[in-house]
């Protein structure tokens, strides 16, 4: 028997038993993910254009989603690409650069719903940190 | 592809190929004492491609390809090609390296034993590895630190010290020009010049060491040293591992190893002399 | 209503190290490695190579008779065999 063993006794499978409710009340996991975020730029100089090109002419609403321009309370496209590490500074509470608080969150609103085929998915996908 | 050129870093062998002669006679004259492949196999390969068929002659960009490439790369400028195969060469051991645990970190030796810095990019880590191998440490590598999981050691992987910005002037004063390659002005990065490690560095690329020590720095606050939880170390170190989930439970087993069998600190530090002394007192302490 | 019985793989299915308060886990079948805190590593060790509902469940974890017989105790153990079933720790028989 190599594994699951009590740490004390090597050997004897750990049988200790629960003393109060409250061991059993909540647990974390962390499940483990592959990660690139630590050495995206390290190996990849990349960008996320807000929005995709392709899309350049819509608004960015306050959710991300991409609306008709001049919809109330929407952002006009940022007109530049931002840098992977503007973007991960953003994702963990700074502005994108020259944006305003509430144009920043529509902008980092609209990477996160970024989809696979998206300019700049894969570059968002490199930023992810864990759950 | 037209040019090639090839060069062994610590047990990596690359080649690299490109469509310009530029980036190849800058790789050259940087990696001039490096030595070759062994028997001339290269484990991996890296090609600096044109982004179209234009672009090879006008407003020339590099596409960095090889063995592994990331689709939404930005290609970048011929006069940075230097920083193309560097970032080729990081794309391929990240993704591809299957041998050795990867940690983002620098790494440093003394007396057989490995310190070993981690952590973001801006935490300084690549600056300090740089000034201990100025200061009586044997340089091992900058960028990534490589663990065999079988032996649990660190071996070198001593590729030349990408330095940015104010960090070439904290290095270009104490060693001489001949040891730092062309300034790469205005890249995505900012300024960029490399640093050739030292000779000793370079003659003892295949020597490992025992990891003794390891630190998660953050530049730009008080002095302070704190203690990590051994989950919290090992979480984060998964984290600035490329190829932790690739390698499985080799993976595994060298991580949970290095972490309950090595001595971890976080150390906050003003500037680059702080963070030395602290280095002497926790290798002193710990190590 | 079918009462739902609960497995894991057996003891030689999981790498675990004991790392402080935490237990990292390597669940060979899957690949993926896991952090995890109390009462994980002791539920995985009650189900493994075992089929248990979750009444037997509390009996095999828990000390105190008082409590394996309480709704309180039964639903919270739910709730994390819910969560471990979800990342392929355990599984339903």
């Amino acid at each position: 028997m190599t594994d699951m063993q009590n740490e004390e006794n090597p050997g004897v499978p750990s049988r200790r038993k629960l003393l109060q409710m409250g061991a059993i009340g909540a647990a974390s996991i962390i499940t483990v993910k592959p990660a690139l975020a630590q050495t995206a730029g390290s190996v990849m100089n990349c960008e996320i254009p807000v929005p995709d090109p392709a899309r350049s002419g819509q608004y960015v609403a306050a959710d991300g989603s991409l609306v008709a321009p001049g919809t109330p309370g929407s952002f006009r496209g940022a007109g530049r690409a931002f840098r992977g590490e503007e973007v991960k500074r953003a994702l963990s509470g700074g502005n994108l650069p020259g944006t305003s608080t509430d144009q920043s969150r529509a902008y980092v609103n609209y990477i996160r719903r970024l989809q696979s085929g998206q300019s700049g998915f894969t570059c968002y996908a490199s930023l992810q940190m864990p759950r | 592809m037209r040019h090639q050129f090839s060069v062994k870093v610590g047990p990596v062998g690359f080649r690299v190929g490109s469509a310009w002669r530029a980036p190849v006679a800058a790789l050259r004259h940087l990696y001039a004492q490096y030595p070759q492949p062994d028997g001339g196999i290269t484990d991996f390969t890296v090609r600096l491609e044109p982004e179209t068929m234009l672009r090879r002659w006008v407003r020339q960009s590099v596409a960095i390809e090889g063995d592994f490439m990331l689709p939404g790369a930005v290609p970048m400028a011929l006069r940075h090609g230097l920083l193309a195969a560097e970032m080729g060469m990081n794309l391929q051991m990240a993704m591809g390296q299957r041998h050795f645990l990867l940690l983002h970190a620098s790494s440093v030796e003394r007396g057989g034993k490995v310190l070993i810095i981690t952590g973001e990019s801006g935490s300084g880590k690549s600056t300090l590895s740089a000034l201990l191998g100025e200061r009586g440490w044997r340089f091992m590598g900058d960028e990534f630190a490589l663990i065999d999981p079988l032996t649990g050691l660190a071996h070198p992987f001593p590729r030349p010290i990408s330095l940015k910005n104010e960090a070439i002037m904290v290095m270009a004063d104490r060693v001489g020009a001949g040891r730092m390659g062309p300034l790469l002005a205005d890249t995505p990065k900012g300024d960029i010049r490399h640093l050739i490690p030292s000779a000793d560095a370079l003659a003892n690329m295949m020597v490992p060491g025992v990891p003794a020590l390891i630190l998660f720095p953050r530049f730009g606050h008080a002095a302070e040293v704190r203690t990590m939880g051994t989950s919290e170390v090992f979480v984060r170190l998964t984290q600035a591992s490329t190829n932790y989930v690739a390698l499985g439970e080799r993976g595994f087993g060298a991580l949970t190893r290095l972490v309950t069998q090595v001595p971890v600190r976080a150390i906050d530090y003003p500037d680059t002399e702080s963070a030395i002394a602290l280095v002497d007192q926790l290798w002193a302490e710990l190590a | 209503m079918v009462e739902p019985i609960y497995t894991a793989d057996p003891a030689s299915g999981f790498h675990s190290v004991r790392l402080d308060s935490l237990t990292a886990i390597y669940h060979r079948r899957s690949g993926v490695t896991h952090v995890v805190a109390e009462p994980v590593p002791e539920i995985i060790v009650s189900l493994a190579g075992k089929q248990l509902n979750v009444a037997q469940l509390c009996g095999d974890l828990i000390a105190d008779p008082a409590l394996v017989e309480g709704d309180e105790t039964r639903r919270a153990l739910q709730a994390r065999l819910d969560e471990l079933e979800e990342v392929g720790l355990v599984s339903l028989a």
